[in-house]
């Protein structure tokens, strides 16, 4: 059997001012292992070796470094933060993307290869070629009943929700309703709770046997999970106290016109709210079509406020 | 919420830096070099925290970040992540440490004697106002002791063993390349030795002594003696492929070795880090002695501390707040007007108007 | 560092690959063109020195061994490279995770024919429905041995490959013998 001698020419490589994507090949390779076990057992929190990265931790390191992996020169990219790509961080992220890879990036959520995202899920359906990548801050969905992160693992090893249904069920005693903002706690594929990453609770059910692969990455608690195409992801909910997503169903855009998808609420002076989609390319692509120029419109996983089934 | 306002974005967060770098002026190799000299003990910290031993990297790292350390670390670690990992060096035994300072406060004197070496441990605080007003602070030459203290010195704990006084950790045979490195491999608990200790060698000084400082008042069980602290320079022993070891260099590395009773025998804590940093040492060897056993949540238990002194992912996490967070908030907001709705329908008691957030 | 870096031709290949992996790993049942024909480029993309490998072929162990991987018994491996799969014996013992750790579970490779032999049902996630195939060249008797091994979430998760095709066979997806 041959085998190729090391030397430390071997062991190193040659130098480059910096890889492409930034991330050398030793943590892309981590990278991919973990996500194939990430998909591999559907919303089960993956240790994995998080590299640092040039920017801050809890920035969305998680997510970049899922990104950094797929990356390649033609793959498109969007990049968003709340909803928009204006945001500076999105904006900084999506300038990082591009200048270690050279892959082009888009607003439009239709023309996007690979979507990385914090706390939203685009208002236009994701087809089966298109990646999302959510940044995620804390990936444990027990650790507001438990913070230390060995009992929680246990808990999820066994299966031991009880305590999760438990606190759900201190609110709707308490303030007759779940409490819960984002971060909705779901089941996943029937067997793991997962955190969905701080999306609203009107994005969560577009993660329910969606078309598309869903990346879940937590840079600096160092877990992946991920939502595989058609995977049941459902809230967790009473039976006789159902699910209840943002009441933004008849919110109207002011500056687009569009009805009925997640709003941002810009309190105004007279003590009155106004409201703009939160999916800003969405809202671009309405302005455009109401100015009259071509653009495409996908089909949206709500319609008239209500989600399509 | 147009194609200008994301280009304006980016405009924005590119002339936030220049501001930013605007205030420091031009780096220069030569502020660089100055930074190296000026300031060792900083240089180590930086170094330690960013487990990359590599004084110039760390001084244009401080010099990039203005002083300001945790984004110096992350420099430092950002570059040091993308770098191959070419070998794993020899493990260093204690004896062979060229050994700058080392003392006990265990014993009056021990077998190799106390070096008290380069310390401003017995100085006076006093600042040197005048050097502001125009005078030179010449630093006075230092007079050669008489016998020079051994350059090689045994460990302090390696003679309470063989007196039956101390339980040493038992010999590890992992062989060098096997070892769990924290770089390469999430920590999971319970940690690894390997783990603790690296994970230790690279937190934040600062936090290692806030926690470590919790165990001394009485968080922890034990209560710290310092058996041994080092400071010291550590010979880089590597293997060529073709089988020849040679020195890769010297690195400054410190260690604290701690111990507490037990019974009728003497606990070991231990911690060392690349750099001088005798605060750190100390505290981290205090977290390690008393591990085992503490109760979880409480600050000397290793989940807890391990997480709660790893400083890139404690800062980063700390600035994270500043992004926005309106879609989360709007989602909570949602949840407590609905909430208030139901709860007045319920009572017809309130009229109050509600607040706007 | 003004201009983006270019990709290598490893770099290229690398990220072909493993776009080629996970997206058959997302969609069981569903074929997909790898690269390049074989285990190699996957190796490639996966193995390092942090792998414990076990690797069943001998012409390609010299590959493994390039990459610094260390060389595992099954049980200890966390990469398995079976090549064509003859007999179902010393499977018993692949490593499956453990319930704190799934993650632990292998990640196999297995040479087989897709699109002859056994017909096969898998539902589960990656499946909106169910995927009918046919794989080939695996012993009899792999099919329940696979379903002894799997407690969910422990288990294995296996890649089956026919010279540039690939097909995803994660632990989650059911399968059943038609």
């Amino acid at each position: 059997m041959s085998v190729t001698p090391q030397s430390l020419k071997t062991l190193s490589r040659a130098w480059e001012p910096m890889s492409y994507g930034f991330l050398d090949a030793s943590a892309k390779r981590e990278m991919r292992r973990k996500m194939i076990k990430a998909v591999a057992v559907p919303g089960c929190q993956m240790p994995y070796a998080s590299r640092e990265v040039p920017m801050a931790r809890g920035w969305g390191t998680g997510g970049l470094q899922v990104s950094l992996t797929l990356i390649r020169p033609n793959m498109r990219i969007k990049v968003i933060d709340q909803g928009a790509d204006d945001s500076v961080n999105a904006a900084s992220i999506r300038h990082f993307l591009a200048r270690v890879s050279g892959a082009p990036t888009t607003l439009d959520t239709l023309q996007a290869d690979l979507i990385q995202s914090r706390h939203r899920i685009p208002e236009e359906k994701l087809n089966e070629d298109q990646i999302l990548v959510l940044q995620v801050p804390n990936p444990e969905p027990l650790r507001p009943v438990q913070p230390n992160m060995s009992v929680a693992r246990q808990m999820h090893a066994d299966a031991d929700y009880g305590r999760m249904w438990l606190q759900l069920y201190e609110q709707i005693v308490r303030s007759g309703r779940v409490m819960q903002g984002a971060s909705y706690p779901s089941m996943v594929n029937g067997r793991h709770v997962m955190t969905p990453s701080p999306i609203p609770r009107w994005d969560v059910p577009k993660l329910n046997m969606a078309q598309h692969l869903t990346i879940l990455s937590a840079g600096r608690e160092k877990r992946i999970f991920a939502v595989p195409p058609y995977t049941r992801v459902e809230p967790l909910v009473f039976d006789d106290v159902p699910y209840k997503v943002e009441e933004h169903h008849d919110l109207t855009c002011s500056r687009s016109g569009a009805k009925g998808f997640f709003m941002n609420e810009i309190p105004q002076e007279d003590g009155s709210s106004a409201y703009e989609l939160s999916d800003s390319g969405f809202g671009v692509k309405h302005i455009q079509q109401g100015i009259g120029d071509a653009v495409t419109l996908g089909k949206t996983w709500y319609e008239n406020g209500e989600m399509v089934e | 919420m147009a194609y200008v306002a994301t280009r304006g974005g980016e405009q924005a967060i590119e002339q936030a830096e220049r501001l930013f770098r605007a205030e420091m002026g031009e780096i220069t190799p030569e502020r660089v070099a100055e930074i190296k000299t000026a300031l060792p003990y900083l240089i180590d910290r930086v170094m330690g925290e960013a487990s990359l031993y590599d004084e110039d990297l760390a001084a244009l790292a401080l010099a990039q970040a203005g002083g300001d350390l945790y984004e110096a670390v992350l420099l430092l670690r950002a570059w040091r992540t993308t770098q191959p990992r070419l070998h794993v060096a020899r493990p260093i035994d204690q004896g062979t440490l060229f050994t700058h300072r080392r003392i006990s406060a265990a014993f009056k004197d021990i077998p190799g004697g106390q070096v008290l070496g380069p310390t401003l441990d017995y100085s006076h605080r006093i600042i040197a106002t005048d050097v502001l007003e125009g005078a030179r602070y010449i630093p006075a030459p230092v007079t050669p002791a008489a016998t020079p203290a051994p350059a090689h010195q045994p460990s302090v704990a390696a003679w309470q063993a063989e007196n039956d006084l101390v339980e040493m950790p038992g010999f590890d045979e992992t062989a060098p390349e096997d070892i769990p490195d924290v770089t390469r491999e999430p920590v999971l608990f319970p940690a690894t030795r390997a783990h603790r200790l690296q994970s230790l060698a690279r937190a934040d000084t600062g936090a290692t002594l806030a926690l470590g400082y919790a165990a001394m008042r009485g968080y922890g069980q034990a209560h710290p003696t310092v058996n041994e602290l080092r400071l010291c320079e550590a010979e880089i022993i590597v293997t060529h492929p073709k089988g020849t070891a040679f020195s890769a260099g010297r690195v400054k590395v410190s260690q604290a070795e701690v111990v507490s009773k037990k019974g009728d025998t003497l606990e070991l804590g231990f911690a060392a880090t690349l750099g001088w940093n005798e605060v750190k040492c100390i505290s981290a060897a205090t977290l390690d002695l008393n591990s085992k056993g503490a109760p979880k949540g409480s600050p000397t238990e290793e989940e807890f501390y391990l997480y709660h002194t790893e400083g890139v992912e404690s800062s980063g996490f700390c600035i994270h707040f500043k992004l926005p967070h309106y879609v989360t908030f709007q989602s909570s907001l949602d949840a407590m007007r609905s909430a208030k709705k139901t709860s007045k329908t319920a009572e017809k008691t309130s009229t109050s108007k509600e607040p706007a957030q | 560092m003004r201009t983006a870096p270019t990709p290598s031709r490893e770099e290229t290949r690398a990220n072909a690959t493993f776009e080629a992996l996970i997206w058959s790993m997302s969609r069981p049942g569903r074929l997909r063109d790898l690269p390049e024909r074989g285990e190699a480029q996957i190796i490639e993309a996966l193995i390092d020195r942090e792998c414990h490998v076990f690797c069943a072929d001998p012409l390609l162990m010299p590959k493994v061994l390039e990459t610094g991987a260390r060389i595992a018994a099954l049980a200890g491996a966390d990469h398995v490279f079976l090549g064509m799969l003859t007999d179902l014996d010393g499977l018993k013992s692949l490593s499956t995770g453990s319930d704190l750790y799934p993650d632990g579970g292998a990640s196999v490779v297995i040479r087989a024919r897709l699109g002859e032999g056994s017909r096969l049902r898998l539902t589960g996630p990656g499946i909106e429905t169910e995927e009918c195939i046919h794989i080939g060249g695996v012993p009899e008797g792999f099919w329940s041995l696979r379903r002894d091994l799997i407690q969910y979430p422990m288990g294995f998760d296996v890649f089956f490959i026919d010279g540039a095709r690939v097909l995803g066979l994660p632990r989650s997806t059911k399968v059943e013998m038609l």
